[in-house]
C-alpha cells in the first residue's frame, strides 16, 4: 500500500493482481484495457500471451492495476459486465461449484476410476461425493466438484464421456 | 374484411375449447376486429358438421359430448370427414386442432398444406407437422402467401413465440431453456413433495387424466422435444428437425435421486434446452427457488437474449381453454393484420 500526498488530502492506493480470460479475437484486449483508466485506475503491469490459452480455448491475460480501494472495485465490476471471467484475483483462483448426479451401476462400473478421471482435470477436484445404493440395482450418486473459473464445459465433457462409456444417466445443472 | 368463415379441424379437447372459447369472446374479438366470426364446419376424425350460414359452437360441443360424433349435429351433421371438409364449404381460416402425430405428421400436414393451396390462413396447436417438416410446412405458407401460426403448440397458454417475436423483437436469441411438458413437471413435482416413487405417481396422474392412457409421449420427452424443435426453428432459426434433439424422458428417475438433489437444494426438472450447440431434453438439477422451480402442470421458460438478458414466461401448458386462449390470440392477429 502507497501513501500519496495531494495537497492536504491523503488518499490511499492500493494496487490488485488480476487474470481476466479473454475470447481469442482482435480487439478483447483494448476493450478489456479501456475501463481502467476511464474509471481513474492506472495499468501498471498487463502481460497477455496470445499463443498460451487455456482449455475452453480463451487467452488468460494477467493484469497488475493501482488505484482508490473504490476504483479498483468499479473497474472489477466494469469487467464482470463486459462478460470478461477474472479467474484470479490476488493470487486467488476462483472456483465455480459444479454439481451433478449419476444413476447407474456406478460402483461396479469403478468408481475409483470415474472419480480418478474427473479428479486428474488440472484445476478440478471432487469435494463431495453421496451415494445411496440399492442393492444390485443401480445405485444414484450426488458429486460437488469444485472446478477453476473456466473450467466448466471441461468437466461436462468429461462427465459426458465417462457416462456413455459406462452406462450412466447424468443429471446436470440447467 | 367484416367477416371470418373458419373451420375447426379435429375436435377433441382443444378443438372443443376453440368452440367454447368462440362463443366466450365473440364479442370481444367483433371490438378488437371489426370482424364477426362464423364457425362454417367443424370435423371430428369421422364427421362433420358444415353449414355456410354458420353453426352454434354450443350446439356442436353438446353434440359431440353427447353423441360422440359430429355427425350428430341437427340439420347439418355430415359423414364428410378430412380434407373433403375443406372443399365442401366457403372459408378463410383453418383452425387445426387435431392430435399430434410424430411419425407422418397426418393428418394435421396434408390438412394445412391444402388450405395453403386454397389461399387460406391456418391456425394450429399441432406439433407433429412443424416437429418433422418446419421448413416445409412454413415454406408453403410463405408462397402461398398466407398466414400460419402456431403459439398454441408450444406452451399451451404460455406465451413464448409471438413473445419473444413481437415483444422481444429488439432482442437476439440466444438460447431458451424451459420446462415444456406439463406431465412430467406435475409427475416430478409430486415425487418431490411426497417422496413416492415413479410407477406410482404416474399411474395415479393417470387415474387423474394428467398423463395419457400411453404416456410414452410424454414420460419419455417426445411432446417436450417436438417443442424443442418449433423453437429452434421459430426463434432461433436453426434447421432442425425432430432426429436433432437428444432425448431422455424421466422414467428412470426415482426417488434416491430426487432425495439427494435435495439434500443440496436442487430439485429435478425435465428441461428442454435450445440453443445453437445443444438441442436436448433431459432430466436436469435445477436450483430451488429459482426461474425453474415451478410446479405442478406449469410450464415455463427462459429466454436468453442479447439486449435484455434473460426474460422468464411461465403458464399453463395445456388445457382445453387454455390452449384455445393461445389460438384465439393468434385468429386475432391475424384479423388485425387483414383489416
Amino acid at each position: 500500500m502507497l501513501k500519496k500526498q495531494i495537497g492536504q488530502i491523503k488518499v490511499i492506493y492500493m494496487r490488485m493482481d488480476l487474470v481476466i480470460e479473454l475470447l481469442d479475437s482482435p480487439g478483447q484486449l483494448i476493450k478489456a484495457l479501456e475501463p481502467i483508466s476511464s474509471l481513474g485506475a492506472n495499468l501498471v503491469t498487463v502481460i497477455h500471451k496470445r499463443d498460451y490459452k487455456n482449455d475452453n480455448g480463451n487467452v488468460p491475460v494477467q493484469l497488475t492495476i493501482e488505484g482508490e480501494h473504490e476504483d479498483l472495485k468499479n473497474v472489477v465490476n466494469r469487467f464482470e459486465e463486459l462478460g470478461f471471467t477474472i479467474i484470479e484475483m490476488d493470487g486467488v483462483v476462483k472456483k465455480e461449484k459444479i454439481t451433478t448426479i449419476f444413476f447407474g451401476h456406478i460402483v461396479d462400473q469403478d468408481l475409483r476410476d470415474t472419480m480418478d478421471r474427473i479428479n486428474e482435470i488440472d484445476g478440478v477436484v471432487i469435494v463431495a461425493f453421496d451415494i445411496k445404493l440399492n442393492g444390485e440395482e443401480k445405485s444414484t450418486a450426488l458429486i460437488n466438484i469444485e472446478a477453476d473459473i473456466g473450467l466448466k464445459q471441461t468437466v461436462f465433457n468429461r462427465i459426458a464421456e465417462i457416462a456413455e462409456e459406462k452406462e450412466l444417466l447424468v443429471i446436470n445443472e440447467v | 374484411m367484416d367477416e371470418c368463415k373458419v373451420i375447426i379441424m379435429g375436435f377433441g379437447s382443444v378443438g372443443q375449447g376453440v368452440a367454447n372459447a368462440l362463443s366466450m369472446k365473440r364479442d370481444l374479438i367483433k371490438d378488437k376486429t371489426g370482424v364477426d366470426i362464423k364457425v362454417v364446419a367443424a370435423a371430428d376424425s369421422s364427421s362433420s358438421a358444415i353449414s355456410q350460414d354458420g353453426l352454434d359452437e354450443e350446439l356442436l360441443v353438446k353434440t359431440k359430448k353427447e353423441e360422440g360424433k359430429l355427425s350428430a349435429y341437427p340439420e347439418f351433421g355430415s359423414d364428410k370427414n378430412g380434407a373433403d371438409v375443406l372443399d365442401a364449404v366457403e372459408y378463410d381460416c383453418l383452425i387445426e386442432a387435431t392430435p399430434t402425430n410424430i411419425k407422418d405428421a397426418e393428418p394435421a400436414l396434408s390438412l394445412t398444406l391444402k388450405a395453403f393451396e386454397q389461399g387460406k390462413d391456418v391456425v394450429t396447436s399441432n406439433k407433429g407437422h412443424l416437429a418433422l417438416k418446419f421448413k416445409e410446412v412454413v415454406g408453403a405458407a410463405e408462397e402461398a402467401g398466407v398466414e400460419f401460426k402456431y403459439e398454441a403448440s408450444v406452451g399451451g397458454s404460455m406465451p413464448i413465440i409471438n413473445f419473444t417475436r413481437d415483444t422481444l423483437s429488439s432482442c437476439e436469441i440466444k438460447s431458451i431453456k424451459g420446462i415444456l411438458n406439463g406431465t412430467t413437471n406435475y409427475i416430478l413435482s409430486r415425487m418431490t413433495s411426497e417422496g413416492s416413487e415413479y410407477e406410482v405417481i404416474l399411474k395415479e396422474s393417470q387415474e387423474l387424466g394428467i398423463a395419457e392412457t400411453d404416456p410414452t409421449q410424454d414420460v419419455e420427452g417426445i411432446d417436450a422435444a417436438c417443442k424443442t424443435v418449433i423453437l429452434a426453428n421459430s426463434l432461433l432459426g436453426i434447421d432442425a428437425t425432430y432426429s436433432d434433439v437428444k432425448v431422455e424422458g424421466i422414467s428412470n428417475i426415482n426417488s434416491q435421486a430426487i432425495e439427494l438433489a435435495k439434500k443440496d437444494d436442487y430439485l429435478i426438472k425435465l428441461i428442454a434446452e435450445v440453443s445453437p450447440d445443444n438441442l436436448q431434453v433431459s432430466p436436469r438439477l435445477v436450483k430451488r427457488g429459482s426461474s425453474y422451480d415451478v410446479s405442478g402442470t406449469l410450464n415455463m421458460a427462459t429466454i436468453k437474449t442479447d439486449l435484455a438478458d434473460e426474460v422468464s414466461v411461465i403458464g399453463l401448458g395445456a388445457g382445453s381453454l387454455e390452449t384455445a386462449s393461445a389460438m384465439l390470440t393468434d385468429l386475432i392477429s391475424i384479423l388485425k393484420n387483414k383489416n
